[in-house]
């Protein structure tokens, strides 16, 4: 079989290499890769254009065949959905309810932002530690603060019609 | 040799995490006193590059305002209406407010508007490069105008 088939980084640039089960077969007997077992099926990767490949995962259930990164990256994509629905929520129907959610939503929202930035930033296993501690404190005194501020004061969908009528 | 087949659907799994393979990555890297390659010192900024890190940018910035925000209620005295007043009081004038205005609708517009052209990419929609810029232009006119538009509501 030709040399380029052996390595799974070009096997997936060519995409014709692991299409017959030939290339295959001797794929799994070379020694050099089954310290690292990676083969993909051209043609089904390109059905799962929702399927991300590489990104970070947090701190737990970092195991090798967990898909929580995965279940994270979707919740993140729900989050915003849910964020954008409250937008008009907030103009149309202003109350308690409302204010609540958007504390809740903005917080979470704004928490997982924050953590993509600090996984491509921050680098070395102490400095992730105490940044991700840093981000977890400030999140949690953030949502306290909102809660504070709607269940003592105003609330935030009355705090902007105040602040927008000036 | 069949069943090997009918077991590996998509991919094998590898023996370690995509967050162990990049703490390698840095590891050695740091070892090794590796510098970095330049990247923003020599490659030519395009639009969606600027648009990109003004979405992270904007993204940062309405958070920390957020924080701040939630963070003065819980330690500053007197309630909400009392610090409006203040501000009312100082008779700023319409320029600087509607700058001030501006200065809160314009991130959270543009961060709203690109972040719904994140989620088409997501769904896989919209990566050819002209419509990359078409979809990015659109984001930055809608941004501008809906600000306007809030500020003169």
């Amino acid at each position: 079989f030709d040399i380029t088939a052996s390595n799974p980084v070009s096997a997936l640039k060519n995409g014709t290499s692991c299409c017959d089960v030939k290339n295959c077969q001797s794929l799994f007997y070379q020694s050099a890769l089954l310290a690292r077992p990676v083969v993909v099926f051209h043609k089904e990767q390109q059905l799962h254009p929702l399927t991300a490949r590489i990104h970070s995962s947090p701190p737990l259930y970092a195991g090798s065949d967990s898909n929580a990164a995965s279940l994270h990256w979707t919740a993140e994509r729900v989050l915003s959905i849910a964020l954008l629905a409250l937008g008009p929520g907030a103009y149309f129907c202003p109350g308690s309810v409302i204010d609540y959610s958007l504390a809740a939503a903005l917080t979470l929202h704004g928490h997982w932002g924050l953590g993509q930035v600090l996984t491509d930033y921050v680098h070395g296993d102490t400095k992730v530690k105490l940044a991700s501690a840093g981000l977890f404190i400030l999140s949690t005194v953030t949502f306290a603060g909102l809660c504070y501020f709607n269940y003592n004061d105003v609330g935030i969908c009355n705090a902007i019609a105040l602040l927008w009528s000036k | 040799m069949a069943l090997l087949l009918r077991s590996v659907r998509l991919a094998a799994p590898m023996g370690t995490t995509a967050k162990e393979e990049m703490n390698k990555f840095w590891a050695k890297n740091s070892r090794l006193n590796r510098p970095m390659s330049p990247h923003i010192t020599i490659y030519k900024w395009s639009i969606p590059m600027m648009m990109s890190i003004t979405h992270r940018g904007t993204g940062v910035g309405l958070s920390g305002a957020i924080s701040a925000f939630a963070m003065a209620a819980l330690i500053l005295p007197g309630n909400y209406t009392h610090y409006l007043d203040l501000i009312h009081s100082l008779s700023v004038g319409p320029f600087l407010i509607g700058l001030a205005k501006f200065g809160i609708a314009f991130p959270l517009s543009y961060h709203t508007y690109n972040g719904i052209r994140h989620l088409c990419w997501d769904i896989g929609k919209g990566f050819k490069i002209p419509e990359v810029y078409r979809t990015g232009y659109t984001v930055i006119g809608l941004s501008v105008i809906t600000s306007l538009a809030l500020i003169l509501m």
